[in-house]
């Protein structure tokens, strides 16, 4: 799905400026993930190229070649072979020109800091344009700059928006100010799917700055000079709805069926069936969604936060109904969302807005409407039953996952499988498996979220793992290492080990716990040291984590990402649970939705960034979220025996279970 | 309503409703979006400006009670080229990575080190514990403030070469 089939034009890829700079161009979209910085590495690399003479334009959709979308931490993987060969391309056109220009073969000639050299002459890259751009299809084979001669690849690279980012310069969509721009607000039905079955405008028409009332079907909005205007405006319009129920698809997929799975289960000389649940949690960004849009008879400019441009210009344009080539969609900085800004929720309304009111509209949604409207993850029950030989191997494991659907990408179980059921699938080996995905309706709005699945399959699996070991007397380390026989796995499971001294058990109210998994090709172990008090609150106190995402461009930005993802997943793990009756949110606000905070962070997240140099890179976005449940929840088991099968492990929960 | 305030050290007049906030007054009159809308009601950070040398956040307060203050916005820290001792170690510590909290902890972070120079880690969690980040940067945010503090020597990046296997 994520495939492109059609080769490449150099020209969608990299140009050449007028004043020599290079702009490197891709459909991939900046979330803070570092992609932005990790692409002009390796533009500025194979051009031969000052860094800061590279500017990387992502996802303006008249520019930048058709693209997906941003997802399941593929930019590095799909994105860098291909400028990597655009941007040599580039570089041996301009090798060909300089050689035709000087009488010189091509071969007598080199590049140095963004010109051409040789016989004594330098010409810079932007002589060698003369008014014709650099162009053509980029062939299958092109020699790659050598290694040695990298400047920036491999090497820890500041993030190029961090200057901007910390002097408050860095323009959010909702810091996008246009001449005439007017402010949104929303009318909300009761819940979502709701059908308006009366409007009353005339009171809010004669509020202060009121410029339009604006319906669309059953999208009702305020356009008003500032945004409190809009607001109040908003909150004037009587609208009566009729609620239809909304609910989600239902669908079966057998993901894995070996033979004798029963058999083997029932031969086993001891069994152990559990069940683990995690409720459906919110992508919570700090900044809610907003968009600006100029929605003008002759074409529209969406300016937006979004993981798919191609997509939001193609709901804009049917939304608008304009040609989907007249709507250009600019996307901007955008709030970490973590998966949910697949949704073109507020580019929609901002469109409809400007629309109904002839203005360029700033639709900023309010921290409620992020929570009330927003998609959120699925919950997840997960039931797996297992047997062990007399020597404590597995010899048979069976999987049941129920949750609900995590993409609006459809019910085709191939895509199901990939989406919903991912990491369903253990990664360890030696044993017959049945695996099967239940997709369970819900009235709650569900997407995509960080990993999808596989944070919650990883819980799971590894927490069932401890059970396992624990249950026959076996190190949990061991035991694990008993199962994997891929040499890269096996080397970031012992190297955690060894980093966080595995074998030196903290004593007193602390225990340790180790989680790992293969996310994509990223290969991932973690320690999780926790102290639990005697009232069952969990302290997260240390984090140890070893990665191999394969050959690593900027180990920097791998350790930055891997961070995160463990803060965050902790902060899911131990705190977070969105409630929802018939379809709506009830905790809305950061009081009743409490994440981490400063005061909750571990002592110290150590990540050691270990790739395997000689395979492909892989994504680091998200897997550093994957195994951080069930590591904390193992070192809650070891710390203080309480097996805590449900997450997030509050207080009482964990009171409760020790309580036995 | 007609106010004078003063905001980074220039007076600036505005003509705004009753009630509109300091947060509403900085971005959409004054042109200062970095301060940033998170919730509207001062439980995530993202909207702290320095007002007579304490973080306070700026969506809570009416741009009638600023007009009284000295106010002192992300845009205001450095000074010319020259960063905030703060600011330039959220860059060395790669202290972001959405980079939308981050106006906010930078403002919280500087009107600490305003009262207390070399504030131990306890008191930067305190400070700063107003401050959501969803992103996952705490450990590297208290790192950079104790760097800006002169009590961190080691900066994060570089300071451990990558290993290879």
């Amino acid at each position: 799905m994520w495939d492109r089939h059609d080769p490449e034009r150099l020209e969608q890829r990299i140009r050449v400026e007028p004043d020599g700079s290079i702009t490197a161009l891709s459909g991939k979209i900046e979330f803070g993930q570092g992609i932005r910085t990790a692409f002009a590495q390796i533009v500025a690399d194979e051009l031969d190229i000052p860094i800061e003479r590279v500017n990387v334009v992502l996802g303006d959709t008249d520019q930048v070649p058709f693209d997906f979308g941003t997802f399941g931490s593929h930019s590095i993987v799909q994105e860098t072979p291909l400028l990597r060969k655009a941007a040599a391309f580039a570089r041996h056109l301009l090798l060909d020109r300089a050689s035709a220009k000087l009488g010189l073969p091509a071969e007598k000639l080199d590049t140095e800091a963004g010109a051409i050299v040789g016989g004594g002459k330098r010409v810079p890259y932007a002589e060698l344009l003369d008014s014709e751009p650099l162009a053509g299809t980029i062939p299958d084979r092109v020699a790659l700059m050598p290694a040695d001669r990298r400047k920036y690849a491999g090497r820890p690279m500041p993030r190029l928006e961090a200057r901007d980012i910390v002097t408050g310069r860095a323009t959010f969509v909702a810091d996008v100010r246009l001449p005439g721009m007017a402010r949104g607000a929303m009318v909300r039905p009761p819940t979502r799917g709701a059908k308006l079955r009366s409007l009353d405008d005339s009171a809010a028409r004669t509020m202060p700055g009121v410029i339009a009332v604006v319906r669309q079907g059953d999208v009702v909005g305020v356009v008003a000079e500032r945004d409190e205007q809009a607001r109040a405006a908003a909150g004037a319009v009587v609208a009566e709805w009729h609620v239809v129920p909304v609910e989600g698809p239902t669908a079966e997929v057998p993901m894995r069926s070996d033979a004798d799975v029963d058999e083997k289960f029932r031969a086993a000389s001891v069994r152990l069936a559990q069940t683990y649940v995690l409720p459906p949690i919110a992508s919570a960004p700090i900044g809610p969604s907003a968009a600006v849009a100029d929605i003008r008879a002759a074409g529209a400019t969406m300016y937006v936060g979004t993981q798919r441009p191609f997509g939001v210009r193609e709901q804009v344009a049917k939304t608008v109904g304009l040609p989907e080539k007249k709507v250009r969609v600019l996307p901007q900085i955008t709030s970490g969302t973590y998966g949910r800004n697949s949704a073109a929720d507020a580019a929609v309304e901002a469109a409809i807005l400007s629309k109904g009111s002839g203005r360029p509209v700033l639709l900023q949604w309010t921290r409620e409407e992020e929570f009330a409207w927003s998609p959120s993850r699925p919950e997840a029950v997960l039931e797996i039953s297992a047997g062990l030989d007399a020597a404590g191997r597995i010899v048979a494991w069976r999987y049941d996952e129920h949750t609900n659907v995590h993409t609006a990408a459809g019910l085709d179980p191939q895509v199901l499988t990939v989406t919903s059921g991912r990491n369903a699938v253990p990664p360890y080996t030696g044993f017959p498996a049945r695996v099967t995905l239940h997709i369970e309706p819900t009235r709650l709005r569900t997407a995509n979220f960080r990993s999808l699945a596989a944070a919650e399959n990883v819980f799971a699996i590894e927490s069932f793992m401890d059970e396992l070991a624990s249950l026959s007397e076996q190190d949990p380390l061991a035991f694990r290492l008993r199962h994997i026989d891929d040499d890269r796995f096996r080397r970031v499971v012992e190297r955690v080990a060894e980093r966080s001294r595995w074998r030196e058990r903290p004593g007193g109210r602390r225990g340790r716990g180790i989680a790992c998994t293969v996310y994509h090709d990223t290969y991932v172990a973690q320690v999780a040291e926790v102290e639990v008090s005697l009232s069952g609150a969990v302290r997260l106190v240390n984090v140890w984590c070893v990665v191999d995402p394969g050959q690593t461009l900027n180990p920097e930005g791998v350790r930055n990402q891997i961070e995160g993802g463990i803060q965050q997943s902790a902060s899911w793990t131990l705190r977070e649970e969105l409630l929802h009756r018939d379809g709506r949110v009830i905790n809305t606000g950061w009081d009743t939705y409490p994440i981490a905070t400063f005061r909750d962070a571990p002592e110290s997240i150590d990540v050691l960034v270990a790739g395997d140099e000689s395979a492909p890179p892989t994504g680091v976005g998200e897997p550093g979220a994957v195994p951080t449940a069930a590591a904390i929840a193992n070192a809650v088991y070891a710390a203080s025996g309480a097996r805590l099968r449900s997450v997030p492990l509050t207080r009482e929960r964990v009171r409760k279970a020790m309580a036995g | 309503m007609k106010l004078a305030l003063t905001v980074n050290g220039e007076r600036h007049d505005v003509d705004v409703p009753p009630n509109t906030t300091l947060l509403s007054v900085l971005r959409d009159d004054l042109g200062l979006t970095g301060t940033r809308y998170g919730c509207g009601r001062g439980q995530c950070g993202a909207c702290y400006v320095i007002a007579d040398s304490r973080a306070v956040a700026s969506c809570l307060l009416t741009a009638d009670q600023a007009a009284r203050m000295e106010v002192t916005t992300i845009e205001g820290l450095a000074e010319g080229n020259r960063l905030h001792p703060v600011q330039q170690a959220f860059v060395d510590e790669d202290a972001m990575q959405c980079g939308y909290c981050t106006s906010g902890m930078v403002i919280s972070a500087a009107a600490l080190l305003g009262r207390d120079p070399r504030p131990d880690e306890i008191s930067i969690r305190d400070a700063l514990a107003g401050n959501l980040c969803r992103c996952g940067v705490y450990g590297r945010a208290i790192r950079a403030v104790q760097r800006a503090a002169g009590t961190r020597e080691l900066g994060g990046r570089g300071a451990e070469p990558p290993e290879r296997s």
